[in-house]
């Protein structure tokens, strides 16, 4: 390896390293991540196994003998070493654990009455009414919502039980009572059966197109062809001041439509005097909140395509306008004959740059209206956002988000694989001349 | 003359589509330092009661002194961490005899163009496991690493417009190539470097998605989830309070982006060449 060479690849290390930690890998463990059913409630590292009221709800669809579910679920009242000390700490008359343990040690009985008639019949037996009833739930063993940390002390409990299962029924009550993750394709299963889906696809590919039509692509080219005919300096401070919004913080530019549009703020209060009643307008329809993110994404978007357009006008040749202006061709006519033609390649950039960051950006939707109203506005990067990270019952859907994400990731990929093709890679990638 | 009235139309045309723009920004000085009457937008007196927060602490709310010192520290050490790091991987790609050297731009363009936010989710469950869920250290190492390609192909671009007779001479003269990259050829791409930096640092500023995901803990929090906490409190609904602290938020940036516009403009242009 020449000198040359192991100097590169010291200097590549540490952006190759912090890339391939929390770029690579997350971009691998979003696929991975997809194929489970990682919640909250399963954790991220790991589970326990416990029978709760859904585990067994779980069962019973997947087949078990309801007869069997019962069993797993039944109490026992079970005199072991155990529950003795269970007692014994709860308060129960030392001659009455010390008969227990030595007479009737490893007994079970099936029901509350079975064993309190019991207790009654002992010869220590608890001297009152009160204290009788205090002596009996110490014994009480169930395995329902009892957590075990291995699979082995859960098998071990689900044997004590005493119910007979096969080694197939033993193998379902163990996954089904597993609290933690699983690998599953249910995710990919939902998404395909959801009709959810195909509203999001709608939803997005209106976003996209809308705001790359209306503002990314059109108002930016109005925005640099009329800059191009304003003298030098109007022109500079009109581009300067549409790049604010791309300047701005997102919370504090989206804040401000938010005043524009709330029922106390601008537009209201402007239109009070015309009889129109005062309205949230950013949320109270449909219509008006979809005018409202494409307005919001757009006036950010817009200066990309303003500042890539603007340098591209002024690349044509200078004799091409002045040979237009001797013909006697008007400003409309050399905008759609000059200009136009000429900024064929910067509008198929900018068009297919932008398709890429709004189907991947959701922070102006999330902070404007989260969605709404009802989930009008919700695309689909807010749905992955939402569904993994941001959930107002608490319970992160970590795997379905991931799910969504993986979606969005593959035309990710496809689409930046397909600039590479169209924005001719090989004159980018040359090899250096020293070495040459 | 017609091309001054030309002029005149179109500033008026521009001047209406952008109304909105201007009626938002007028309004955030306006509101934060005066009140109006309920039912209008006038103004009726000066007051400085909604920056109340820069010396009381609103409720539920960390210090602003805490968040802001949060974002200077956030931005400024995603900012310096970019550039350190986009500068040598710049080099090595522009002009090292790299092997693999296809394979890593390409995958610096891919990754460049790839919808990072899709990523946040793994990301978030990543700093859960490593223990840097709600510290400063995770979410800047987490925004550069996001931020590379970008500072890498911007480096690059920097890079291949210095002429190779700098780089040749001093090789010829018996330098190493190390050397060379030190002290020929970074002091050629000074102004690339005060670029990246600048829009790291305005662009640290401003972020909001990665903080709130990745460290919304109050000791933790940067100004824009301070700001965004605020607004989504609906109990205390007050714009002119939110203007308020969304004009102290700004001015930083504010003033970066009106002393190095022009440096600045050829980043926010998409990224291809400074």
């Amino acid at each position: 390896m020449s000198s040359s060479a192991r100097l590169g690849l010291l200097m590549l290390a540490p952006a190759a390293i912090v890339v391939a930690l929390l770029f690579v890998a997350p971009a691998i463990l979003t696929g991975v991540f997809s194929f489970t059913s990682m919640t909250t409630a399963t954790g991220i590292t790991g589970g326990a196994w416990q029978l709760t009221s859904e585990a067994m709800g779980r069962l019973r669809s997947a087949g078990l003998a309801a007869a069997t579910v019962d069993a797993l679920a039944a109490e026992h009242y079970r005199i072991d070493e155990t529950t003795l000390a269970t007692a014994a700490d709860a308060g129960v008359a030392a001659a009455t654990i010390e008969e227990l343990r030595t007479r009737h040690g490893g007994e079970t009985f099936d029901n509350r009455r079975d064993f309190e008639r019991f207790l009654k019949g002992l010869a220590a037996k608890p001297a009152n009414v009160a204290a009788l009833k205090a002596a009996v739930p110490p014994f009480r063993v169930s395995i329902v919502n009892v957590r075990y940390e291995t699979a082995a002390a859960f098998d071990a409990a689900v044997a004590g039980s005493g119910v007979a299962l096969d080694a197939a029924a033993r193998d379902l009550v163990g996954r089904e009572a597993y609290t933690g993750w699983r690998w599953t394709t249910a995710n990919y299963g939902r998404l395909a059966a959801s009709p959810e889906t195909l509203a999001r696809l709608g939803r997005t590919l209106l976003y996209v197109a809308s705001t790359i039509l209306f503002f990314n692509v059109g108002f930016a080219l109005v925005l640099a062809i009329a800059t191009y005919y304003l003298p030098k300096g109007p022109g500079a401070a009109v581009r300067a001041f549409w790049l604010i919004p791309r300047v701005m913080p997102v919370v504090l530019y989206v804040m401000l439509w938010k005043w524009l549009a709330w029922d106390g703020g601008f537009l209201s209060t402007v239109l009070a005097p015309l009889g129109v009643a005062p309205r949230n307008w950013l949320l109270d329809s449909p219509v008006n909140a979809w005018i409202f993110i494409v307005l919001i994404n757009g006036f950010i978007g817009a200066s990309m395509g303003m500042i890539i357009f603007s340098s591209a006008i002024r690349a044509i040749p200078q004799p091409l306008f002045y040979a237009s202006a001797v013909d006697g061709a008007s400003t409309l006519q050399q905008v759609r004959h000059v200009i136009l033609p000429q900024l064929r390649w910067p509008i198929l950039f900018v068009t297919s740059y932008q398709t890429l960051s709004l189907l991947a950006s959701f922070q102006e939707i999330l902070l404007a209206t989260d969605g709404g109203p009802g989930s009008s506005t919700e695309v689909w990067a807010l749905a992955a956002y939402n569904t993994a990270l941001n959930s107002y019952t608490g319970n992160l859907q970590y795997g379905m988000g991931a799910t969504l994400a993986v979606v969005l990731v593959v035309v990710g990929i496809l689409v930046s694989l397909a600039y590479l093709r169209l924005f001719n890679f090989a004159a980018l990638v040359e090899r250096p001349r020293i070495e040459q | 003359m017609p091309n001054r009235l030309r002029s005149l139309m179109i500033l008026g045309l521009i001047g209406i589509a952008s109304l909105p723009l201007i009626v938002m920004l007028a309004f955030l000085v306006i509101d934060s330092f005066s009140a109006s009457p309920p039912g209008t937008l006038i103004p009726d007196r000066f007051t400085l009661e909604h920056w109340r927060f820069l010396w009381q602490t609103l409720p539920g709310r960390p210090s602003i002194w805490t968040a802001t010192a949060n974002t200077f520290l956030f931005a400024g050490a995603t900012g310096t961490l970019l550039v350190a790091i986009s500068s040598t991987a710049g080099y090595a790609l522009a002009r090292l005899d790299l092997p693999f050297r296809a394979f890593f731009l390409g995958g610096v363009l891919v990754m460049h163009a790839f919808p990072t936010v899709t990523l946040i989710i793994a990301i978030f469950l990543v700093l859960q496991v490593t223990g840097l869920y709600n510290t400063l250290a995770g979410v800047v190492l987490v925004k550069t690493a996001l931020n590379l390609p970008l500072g890498i192909w911007l480096m690059k671009g920097f890079y291949d417009t210095v002429p190779w007779e700098i780089e040749i001479a001093g090789v010829q003269d018996g330098a190493s190539r190390f050397t060379v990259w030190r002290k020929l050829v970074l002091p050629q791409v000074r102004p690339g470097l005060a670029a990246l930096g600048l829009f790291s640092v305005i662009d640290g500023w401003n972020e909001f998605i990665l903080p709130q995901v990745l460290a919304p803990r109050s000791d933790v929090q940067v100004l824009s989830v301070y700001l965004a906490g605020l607004i989504s409190d609906d109990s205390r609904f007050d714009f002119h309070l939110f203007k308020a602290v969304g004009l102290f938020y700004v001015l930083p940036v504010t003033l970066i982006y009106m002393i190095f516009q022009n440096r600045l403009m050829s980043i926010y242009g998409g990224g291809t060449k400074g």
